[in-house]
């Protein structure tokens, strides 16, 4: 089985927001819609204090609890992991967003742009995304697609790989089948310790945060 | 947002919202009146009438908040898990059975008008319990408050209608004691954990403040109503369990529905010498 | 989507000078909507082909709707902020014409005026990047003659200068990094490589940090480099001279000798030089060439005597010598005390203890001697690696400096003290050491080893301004009289950018009374800059720029600078234009490549509206102005990036006729490709558009100096600064024969061994010189660089304040959440920050990172005009530092530092709600 999961590596990431800027632009999102981000974390109190960068966007759940809620059945999830909105089914109700855990959804508003009211050139030829739904990453679920027909590797192959990973400049962004046990992600869980958030839930993400070295003092 | 213009992105629900779960709550309250009435062979429909209204009002309120209004069939399609689509088809049971029963007049059809209301009230509750990215909502000792809450509510402004039957006073009473215990328990549930400090902080506020001052005055109000049998006290304490009902009510929706924040269970380890080797060099 | 109608372009960002990074454009049935890593370069680029955060904004800045898409003149002849300039469109002809009439007109009465400054001035924002964007204006520039490019966008201040100056100085280091991929103890003064090191920094830093390096931040808040350092060390502000000479001290005073790199000591430093009493070194009288104690002999020779062994240490009597003085001045001593250089240096920081230090930096003395001895434990002093075939030092331990603490006072010790804790572990350019990257102020720009030649004195050439008599500068030659008081920046194309750039501002309105009058140029041309935002005391600035006379701004949108211009040009910007790069060896910052060669940026969209590729507005203002054959001249020596004809290869272009921009960059990229290709391959234009660049590999072994240095028998110029101590003597001479005292401070900086002096103080006393009591401004203002901003001039890119804004502080002013506490400041209430210069209003955003002494306004903002930036609201400290005489250093630096007090205050009224 194909299980698609995000690997962020804390220790790598410095919250320079490439990925989130990659995503706006390659997912044509509206102002203020940030399907990918970084959260800029402070912990301690002075001068004993830690700050984390944290990429976080849709966590692709085991048992989302955006589809749970919905009412709609426009959220899904494939059996690769990917869960999904269908947008000609949402009826922007937002319920989903009051259910997800990592504020990983948006209701798109009126229409916006960049500069105002009109389309840049840009924006105009992207098309905009319909308005009033619930919209969220979807680990650039049409480009996986293509580039598996056309043989290429989620992960491997920059064009079968979501935006956000590509862009990534720390290197702190990796993609892949989590269940491949030769490909990155497998790895990378293998040797470092890590972490998902809110793991109490029982939601199941199919993001992982590495922190450290596996085996480290 | 004046760099990134125009955007907008929703991230709570707005009084729109609140007022579904007033009008539902106050709704089944109503509801709840009029079939006791019914069966204590009084007259019913003004309660069930504007338990109807206010349910309806409600949902309209949503319909008005949502994105693709157009497209609210669509909150029929997913019954077996969304608390929404359960509540869509309680009203879907709700007004014809209350409709049926004003056009009867039989009991036992406001009876089961009611029952249809309380579980409508109750897929509100499951509404707000599954709401797993605000802490203060998803709550256990949450439910029975709703519950409690659209009861004294609804009880209240039955009072406050002209011809509500005596007994009614008691019923009301009898709901806001019931919630007085349903909102300390869940007070108490709100203080025991870190993640709700803010939603607590939410009630703490002078909106709240005043809300829970009308409802303790609304029970000394009742008190008073049932001992004495004066009808402009029970009529005046049934005002104020309906107005700082709802009032809390708003709170609890738009003020008091703060996300959960990212709790790191680590922090990464950034460096740190040790056990440093060259990456290159040899 | 058709995907036949679908493009992948490949260009390069070169927004800030941490780049250029490759990447492609995606182009949609001729729009420009994506851009995307170029993966083709994974291979070859360290950052994996990968650019950074700003470049995607390059979409929005394309159809930003506000772009001047024509040329426009003035028709209001009043200039001000307040004043409309009445900008009406005009056709090329009469924009270029107009300008060319001008430029002739200068021509026929010379390029100098009466004062010998020149009449035409140029201004190019951050870094040398608009270079890079301006096709062949370069050879257009070479082609006029002498031009003024002194008046600064914020040169001296918002670069790290003096380690431009003193890193070029004494390891070819114009900027200095430590050797990333093999260092494993970095001690990090301020230096923010994770937001404005580029993509190859952040990418080794990580890289290295997942190895374990451990990086010591050393900053007043937590930056995000901080945040992803092992330990971050909250030093007040401006004290990071004593905390470096400290860690020099532990080294020099509380650990065994020999656990210093003696022999690079001895061998490859001054050293041993030996100094006499009156401070110079001691010579051998014949040949003048510094003496040194030779163990094996008993007895002083000059340094560079063959089988010598000199000694490190030691008090000596020299028999027979000589010490030149100022202004060749030779004094002969007999039976001379004598202490070599390196004692003198152990001497002059002696009482450097931690104890004495940490009370000055609010840093813990087990701290500062916790670190220092970190730092020597991993230094691994007598090892060795082997690069590239060769055995060199290793040696994985750096120092490295950032802004601020680059500039102003303080900032020579830092630099000194930084690179001597490289020379006493052997650790100055050597692999897992601190190095130097490219070089500005030497030649060959493209390879800082060959810049290397024997000088006086056993060192490399240095090439100073001349302050002997008869021959310094005693009227200056630019407005900022680089040449008259800067010495070590010498006189090289860009040393006048290095100058003191603000004194051309200052001495505009105030000049000294003991010089002429500086008359303002007739022409200016400004391109990719913003002097009117990016400079201090924006106000004065502004007023001083409304009295040029006539401005030429190559304009993307309307801003505050050209608000003031009257002509405005519409340059093709990043995918509309054609431009070869130099890519890869090593370039600023943090480019340490594999591999060298070129790239090329070609149009990835038809330019929008009128606006012209630049490379065909230089070659008309050329042709128009009467420089054609000049400007043509200039394109064959390499003026856009490689000279046209070399060994075996000649693409000269015909010098008597204007060339069209294609014909040009074709003639470019093929000398480039030849050339770098020792004639294998040549590459036109065409190609270079197919491939987007060509790289050859680069020398691993060239990353490093001290090979070349041992090559050439020379040693690094520490640490006893004779030349400087001579230089400081000559030029108070000069200056004082004229009568100028008000330079007196900044001579006082040219101390053979740098000693602490109280820094911070200079700014208390600033306070009180504005006539103000320093208690009513108890905090310390800084600033700090975000990466979607830095260098970008894209304050008016809606997409990087979105994204920006999802780090903590942007567009606020950043303070302690403690401090906040006492004043009555919550979070996100409007505060005014307010200094005896002025005062700039935010929102307040409270952290824990952050000293309680300390608040940091992010970035330069405050716009007036720029569009989209204007509704920002965002807090500038640029407004509220001033420009002064007092906080400039003897490099002629100032630090973005100053006092100031934070109050609540009123929402402005648009933010009112």
């Amino acid at each position: 089985m194909t299980r698609y999961a995000m690997v962020a590596d804390l220790r790598r990431c410095v919250g320079c927001q490439t990925c989130t800027a990659a995503c706006k632009e390659g997912n044509a999102t509206p102002p203020g819609v940030q399907w990918r981000r970084v959260l800029d974390i402070e912990r301690g109190t002075y001068p004993d204090v830690q700050r984390v960068f944290l990429p976080i966007g849709c966590q692709h759940c085991d048992e989302p609890p955006c589809l749970e809620v919905c009412p709609t059945t426009a959220t899904r999830k494939r059996a690769d992991g990917i869960v999904t909105i269908d947008e000609s089914l949402c009826i922007g109700c937002s319920y989903c967003i009051m259910a997800c855990p990592y504020e990983a959804r948006a209701l798109t508003g009126a229409e916006a742009y960049a500069f105002g009211d009109r389309p840049i050139a840009s924006e105009a030829a992207r098309g905009t995304r319909p308005e009033g739904v619930a919209t969220k990453c979807d680990f650039c679920a049409a480009r996986i697609d293509a580039g598996v027909a056309r043989g290429l590797v989620p992960g491997r192959d920059a064009e079968a790989t979501p935006l956000c990973a590509n862009a990534c400049i720390s290197g702190a962004l990796s993609f892949g089948d989590r269940d491949d046990p030769e490909g990155p992600i497998a790895r990378l869980l293998a040797e470092n310790r890590w972490f998902r958030l809110h793991e109490e839930e029982g939601t199941g993400p199919g993001f992982y945060y590495l922190w450290d070295r596996e085996g480290a003092p | 947002m004046s760099g990134a213009r125009g955007g907008r992105r929703q991230n709570n629900w707005d009084l729109r919202a609140a007022g579904n779960f007033i009008g539902g709550g106050t709704g089944t309250g109503l509801a709840v009146v009029a079939a006791a009435e019914a069966f204590m062979g009084g007259t019913f429909r003004a309660a069930l009438v504007l338990g109807l209204v206010l349910t309806g009002a409600g949902l309209g309120l949503v319909w008005l908040e949502i994105g693709r209004p157009w497209r609210a069939i669509n909150v029929f399609f997913h019954p077996r898990t969304s608390w929404m689509t359960r509540e869509g088809i309680m009203a879907l049971l709700l007004f014809p059975l209350g409709i049926l029963a004003l056009a009867l007049g039989e009991a036992w059809l406001a009876l089961a008008a009611a029952v249809a209301a309380v579980a409508f009230l109750s897929c509100q509750a499951g509404i707000l319990h599954a709401a797993r990215a605000i802490p203060a909502w998803r709550k256990n000792e949450l439910v029975p408050l709703i519950l409690a809450a659209g009861l004294a509510e609804g009880t209240g402004l039955a009072l406050c209608v002209p011809g509500t039957e005596p007994f009614v006073v008691l019923l009301a009473l009898a709901a806001g004691f019931a919630r007085e215990i349903a909102w300390g328990v869940y007070r108490g549930a709100l203080a025991e954990e870190k993640r709700t400090q803010a939603a607590l902080a939410a009630f703490e506020e002078r909106p709240a403040r005043l809300a829970r001052a009308a409802q303790w005055a609304s029970l000394a109000l009742l008190v008073l109503a049932a001992a004495l049998s004066v009808p402009a006290l029970a009529m005046a304490g049934g005002a104020l369990a309906f107005l700082g009902g709802a009032a809390i009510k708003a709170v609890l929706i738009t003020r008091a529905g703060y996300k959960q924040r990212v709790a790191l269970p680590a922090v990464p380890v950034r460096g740190g010498g040790g056990r440093a080797n060259p990456a290159s060099a040899r | 989507m058709d995907a036949a109608a679908t493009r992948s372009v490949p260009s390069f960002c070169y927004n800030c000078v941490a780049g250029p990074d490759l990447m492609r454009v995606s182009v949609e049935n001729g729009v420009a909507t994506r851009i995307e890593p170029d993966v083709s370069a994974a291979a070859v680029h360290p950052g994996l082909g990968r650019v950074c955060v700003k470049a995607f904004g390059l979409i929005q800045k394309t159809y930003n709707p506000h772009r001047v898409l024509s040329p426009m003149k003035r028709t209001n002849p009043r200039k001000g902020r307040d004043e409309d300039p009445g900008f009406v469109p005009i056709s090329w002809d009469e924009a270029l014409d107009a300008i060319a009439e001008r430029l002739r007109d200068i021509r026929a009465r010379g390029l100098l005026d009466e004062a010998g400054l020149p009449r035409v001035a140029a201004t190019f924002g951050h870094g040398g990047t608009p270079q890079s964007y301006m096709g062949t204006f370069p050879a257009f520039l070479s082609a006029w003659g002498q031009i003024d490019y002194s008046f600064g966008s914020g040169q001296g201040v918002k670069c790290v200068h003096s380690e431009h100056l003193y890193g070029e100085f004494w390891h070819r280091a114009f900027t200095v990094t430590g050797d990333t991929v093999n260092t494993r103890y970095l001690i990090s003064c301020g230096n923010n490589a994770e937001v404005s090191g580029g993509v190859c920094a952040v990418r080794r830093h990580a890289d290295a940090r997942l190895r374990g390096i451990k990086r010591v931040q050393v900053e007043p808040h937590l930056s995000p480099t901080g945040a992803c350092s092992a330990e971050w060390v909250p030093i007040r502000p401006k004290t990071d001279a004593a905390f470096l000479l400290s860690l020099v001290h532990v080294l020099l005073h509380e650990v065994a000798r020999e656990r210093l790199d003696l022999v690079f000591l001895r061998d490859r430093t001054a050293s041993p030089y030996l100094v006499g009493p009156d401070g110079y070194y001691l010579r051998e009288p014949a040949s003048g060439k510094p003496l040194v104690f030779d163990t094996v002999h008993g007895r002083a020779v000059p340094h560079d005597t063959p089988g010598a062994v000199p000694a490190l240490e030691g008090d000596f009597v020299v028999a027979h010598a000589a010490t030149h003085g100022p202004d060749g001045e030779v004094t002969p001593w007999r039976e001379a005390k004598a202490r070599t250089a390196f004692a003198v240096m152990a001497d002059t920081l002696k009482g450097y203890s931690p104890e004495w230090v940490g009370a000055i930096c609010d840093i813990s003395p087990a701290t500062i001697r916790r670190v220092a001895n970190e730092y020597l434990d991993n230094a691994c002093v007598g090892e060795t690696v082997v690069v590239d075939g060769e055995t060199l030092p290793f040696r994985p331990v750096a120092v490295t400096l950032g802004k601020t603490v680059n500039n102003g006072w303080g900032a020579y010790e830092c630099c000194w003290a930084r690179t001597m804790l490289a020379v006493l572990v052997g650790a100055l350019e050597v692999p897992g050491g601190t190095l130097g990257t490219t070089i500005r102020l030497n030649k060959p720009h493209e390879n800082r080893l060959k810049s290397v030649t024997p000088g006086e004195d056993g060192f490399m050439a240095a090439h100073f301004n001349a302050t002997k008599s008869g021959d310094w500068a005693a009227r200056p030659t630019g407005r900022n009289a680089h040449r008259s008081l800067v010495p070590i920046v010498g006189n090289s194309p860009w040393a006048q950018a290095l100058g003191p750039t603000h004194l051309a501002w200052m001495f505009a309105t105030d000049a000294p009374k003991e010089w002429p009058e500086p008359p303002a140029p007739e022409i200016w041309f400004a391109f990719r800059t913003n002097p009117a935002i990016s400079f201090w005391d924006t106000k004065r600035i502004v007023a001083t720029m409304a009295r040029m006379k006539f401005i030429v701004a190559f304009a993307y949108t309307m801003d505050e600078t050209n608000h003031m211009a009257d002509i405005l040009l519409p340059d093709a910007t990043d995918l509309e234009s054609t431009q070869l790069i130099r890519v890869g060896g090593t370039k600023y910052v943090e480019q340490h490549w594999d591999h060298q060669g070129f790239a090329l940026r070609a149009p990835a969209v038809e330019p929008q509206g009128e606006a012209r590729d630049f490379t065909w507005i230089a070659t008309e203002l050329a042709r128009r102005a009467g420089l054609i054959e000049r400007y043509n001249a200039a394109l064959n020596r390499g003026a856009a990036g490689a000279p046209l004809a070399g060994d075996g290869f000649d693409f000269s272009l015909p010098v008597d006729r204007a060339h069209d921009t294609e014909t040009i960059w074709d003639a470019v990229c093929k000398a480039a490709s030849t050339a770098l290709s020792g004639g294998a391959q040549t590459h036109d234009l065409a190609w270079f558009r197919e491939h987007g660049h060509y790289v050859v590999p680069f020398r691993r072994e060239d990353w490093y100096l001290t090979p070349t240095m041992a090559r050439l028998g020379l040693r690094y110029e520490l640490p006893y600064q004779e030349r400087l101590l001579r230089v400081g003597h000559e030029l108070g001479r000069r200056l004082h024969e004229q009568n100028i005292h008000w330079w007196d401070e900044q001579l006082a900086e040219y101390m053979p061994i740098p000693v602490w002096h109280d820094v911070p103080q200079r700014w208390e006393r600033a306070v009180r010189a504005a006539g103000a009591d320093p208690a009513e401004y108890p905090l310390w203002g800084i600033t700090t660089k975000t990466m979607a901003y830095t260098t970008g001039n894209n304050a008016g890119i809606p997409l990087m304040a979105e994204v920006g804004r999802n780090n903590r502080g942007l567009g606020s002013v950043v303070m302690n959440a403690d401090t906040a506490r006492g004043l009555g400041i919550v979070e996100g209430d409007w505060v005014e920050v307010r200094s005896t210069a002025g005062v700039t209003r935010g929102r307040a955003a409270l952290v824990q990172g952050c000293r309680p002494d300390t608040v940091v306004i992010p970035g330069q903002f405050e716009h007036w005009k720029t569009p989209v930036a204007k509704d920002l609201a965002w807090p500038s400290l640029n407004t509220i530092v001033p420009l002064s005489l007092d906080l400039t250093d003897a490099t002629g630096s100032g630090a973005d530092v100053v006092r100031v007090a934070v109050a609540k205050c009123a929402a402005p009224r648009e933010h009112a709600a």
